[in-house]
């Protein structure tokens, strides 16, 4: 069992930072989520975790070791990639047992430990098929006991489930958060995917331009993005953003937009010095049904439990509002809205950092 | 009721495409026919002339087939013994059959293939992933081949014939020769297949995606553990068809082969152009039937690479 830690890690390839100084905890058993846009060096965090890129700068620990200089095969690591990387030309059975047989293993346990390994992930029958035969779950599967095999304590995953189609991917994440909590070992997973950050993650780590936006549990960056990055990249649909003016009147604060004004919570707003921000607003803390503002609904987009209303308002405004799907809203009705002023978030309109 | 011109057309157009595309059909068979005949006809020409008796080789208006069929040809560059008499009548100082030069062919097309191959595999590898020469190396390599073979031959002869030997005594005190030796032959052949190799290697290992070596490397793999294991037999087939096709380069070179041997060392394509005697000139026959012998490998060899080359390309669908 191992714990890791990032300091100041660096990474550049050429005249291009990709990695812009990183520090991170990650604790014994955790299982943490790199997430972040294609681009943002999540990827090369892992890579430099694995050893498969060397930094240019920083320090990397596992467990109370500097790996620096250390190869990746002698790191304690398991890798899971993003196209699996089975190898083709050998059956599942040896796929698995390639890791063993690097070590040189008695041949007899290392048939125990395959058969084992292949047990735990349902993919006995398939030991000597080879990886074009599989399906794609399957091949997840081999890639998946390949890795466990080996005992690592920690398992690393590049987009494990990108290449898997949309009901796969979500039977998976239960199963790959299962095998965390049968394990215990510790995981770090990278992803672009928001959802899969926010249903597996005990941890999530955002990042953006090779830095960190945000680290915090699935429901803290939900609820208390740092950012409006962060903001913006969870959540669907995207949060409503307005940009605006804050002011006051009689003494409470009021945020203006065009034509649209909000009178926020006095506390909300107590340490804000510019007066430009942007307010953001998650679309189910958007009403529809009663308000005191008029607009006008655009698209409906039912999703079955709830239904998303796309409306204008002002000058070719629009926002969007989560609604429960009883409510019979067609495409060019007259509505009145509101925004719930206490799950407004504000943010820096120059920085994007998050204000109240 | 009358069928308006516009409900009409469609059918007659398409009757008119379809006539079209046969009269184009049959216009493009015809050309790559005669095409083909014109191609296979100088083969054609060799393989009966070797059948043919000496009388029959240059007889005007031409024997389109061999009048009387006979192996004579065939029985005269696979002697054994070449003071027989039926052999020896048309005999110069050369010997007439084919076994050593068979023999050097063989040996110095395989062994020179096999070297450029192990060499030019390794090339490739460190090309493709350590990015070695740089990132224009690829294509510089080639340029070797473009040399036409006619400006290398005479500076390699001075070499082989004298600086080697030169230089050899001078350093080792003994006199070591390249000149007309199968060692000296297959060094050469290496040498300008080399680009070849590296070239259709390269191919074949850019195919192999990084991450399939990435994941031997975590599992702690050496890097020719994973050479080994993991890249050499995904490229196998491609090594097989570099070698094949590298093998049919070596196997027809004439120039080169002719300007660096005399009288120990001798090719098949070289042995070809000796076959002439002193009474008889040029004897067409026996050269015939070498020429025979020697396109026979080139093309089943051809047809294995085109098997093999299928296969080889179908790498692209590792990822799935």
């Amino acid at each position: 069992m191992a714990n890791i830690r990032l300091t100041e890690l660096v990474k550049e390839f050429g005249s291009t930072v990709a990695v812009k100084g990183i520090s991170l905890d990650i604790e014994n058993g955790e299982f943490l989520i790199i997430v972040g846009p294609s681009g943002c060096g999540k990827t090369t965090t892992l890579n430099m975790i694995s050893g498969l890129e060397t930094p240019t700068a920083g320090e990397i620990m596992i467990g109370d070791r500097v790996v620096n200089d250390v190869e990746p095969g002698d790191r304690g690591l398991g890798m899971v990639f993003q196209d699996l990387a089975l190898f083709p030309h050998m059956s599942v059975f040896e796929n698995i047992a390639f890791g063993l047989r690097v070590q040189k293993m008695e041949d007899q346990e290392v048939q125990e430990r395959v058969r084992a390994a292949a047990e735990a992930l349902y993919i006995l029958p398939l030991l000597y098929k080879r990886p074009n035969q599989c399906s794609g779950g399957e091949s997840q599967r081999v890639a998946l006991a390949r890795t466990i095999v080996n005992n690592p304590d920690v398992f690393l995953m590049d987009e494990p489930l990108s290449s898997l189609d949309a009901k796969l991917r979500v039977d998976m994440r239960t199963e790959l958060k299962r095998l965390h909590d049968r394990l215990k070992a510790t995981f770090v997973y990278v992803t672009h995917d928001q959802a899969e950050a926010m249903t597996m993650a005990d941890r999530i780590v955002v990042m953006n331009g090779g830095k960190v936006e945000q680290v915090g549990s699935p429901l803290d960056i939900y609820d208390t993005p740092m950012t409006q990055f962060v903001a913006g990249f969870f959540g669907m649909p995207t949060m409503n953003f307005l940009e605006g003016v804050l002011t006051s009147s009689n003494g409470d604060p009021i945020f203006k937009s065009g034509s649209l004004e909000i009178s926020l919570p006095e506390e909300s707003t107590q340490n804000i010095k510019d007066n430009k921000v942007v307010l953001g607003i998650r679309s189910e803390h958007v009403s529809v049904s009663d308000g005191a503002l008029r607009g006008q609904a655009r698209i409906i987009e039912p999703l079955g439990d709830a239904s998303l209303v796309y409306f204008e308002f002002g000058e070719e405004e629009e926002l969007v509002a989560k609604v429960s799907p009883e409510l019979r809203i067609s495409p060019g009705d007259q509505l009145m809205f509101s925004l719930q002023a206490s799950h407004c978030h504000l943010f820096d309109q120059s920085d994007g950092h998050r204000l109240n | 009721m009358v069928l308006s011109p516009d409900t009409a057309s469609p059918i007659q157009s398409k009757r008119q495409a379809m006539r079209k595309s046969r009269r184009r059909t049959i216009v493009r068979h015809t050309i790559l026919i005669l095409w083909g005949l014109l191609i296979m006809f100088p083969i054609y020409w060799m393989v009966q002339t070797s059948f043919k008796d000496s009388g029959e080789w240059v007889t005007w208006p031409p024997n389109w087939v061999p009048h009387s069929p006979t192996l004579q040809n065939y029985g005269q560059i696979f002697t054994f013994d070449i003071t027989k008499e039926g052999v020896a009548r048309q005999a110069t100082e050369q010997p007439f059959n084919i076994w050593g030069a068979l023999g050097d062919s063989v040996l110095i097309c395989t062994l020179s293939a096999l070297i450029a191959l192990f060499m030019g595999t390794f090339l490739a590898y460190a090309i493709s992933r350590f990015n070695v020469g740089g990132s224009k190396f690829r294509h510089s390599v080639l340029i070797i081949r473009m040399i036409p073979p006619i400006v290398i031959a005479i500076p390699l002869l001075m070499y082989y014939a004298i600086m080697v030997p030169l230089a050899a005594e001078t350093v080792l005190g003994t006199r070591i020769s390249l000149f007309d030796t199968r060692v000296g032959m297959s060094l050469l052949y290496i040498t300008i297949t080399l680009p070849f190799v590296i070239w259709m290697m390269l191919t074949f290992i850019e195919e192999v995606p990084y991450s399939l070596e990435h994941a031997a490397r975590i599992m702690g793999a050496g890097r020719m553990y994973t050479l080994r294991r993991v890249v050499l037999p995904l490229v196998a087939s491609g090594m097989v068809v570099t070698f094949l096709f590298v093998f049919i380069l070596n196997w027809a070179e004439f120039l080169l082969a002719l300007t660096l041997t005399h009288p120990d060392v001798t090719t098949l394509p070289v042995l070809l152009n000796k076959f002439q005697s002193a009474s008889e000139g040029r004897l067409y026959g026996p050269q015939a039937a070498i020429g025979t012998i020697i396109t026979i490998p080139v093309i089943v060899l051809g047809m294995i690479i085109q098997k093999h080359l299928i296969k080889g390309f179908s790498f692209g669908t590792i990822r799935k």
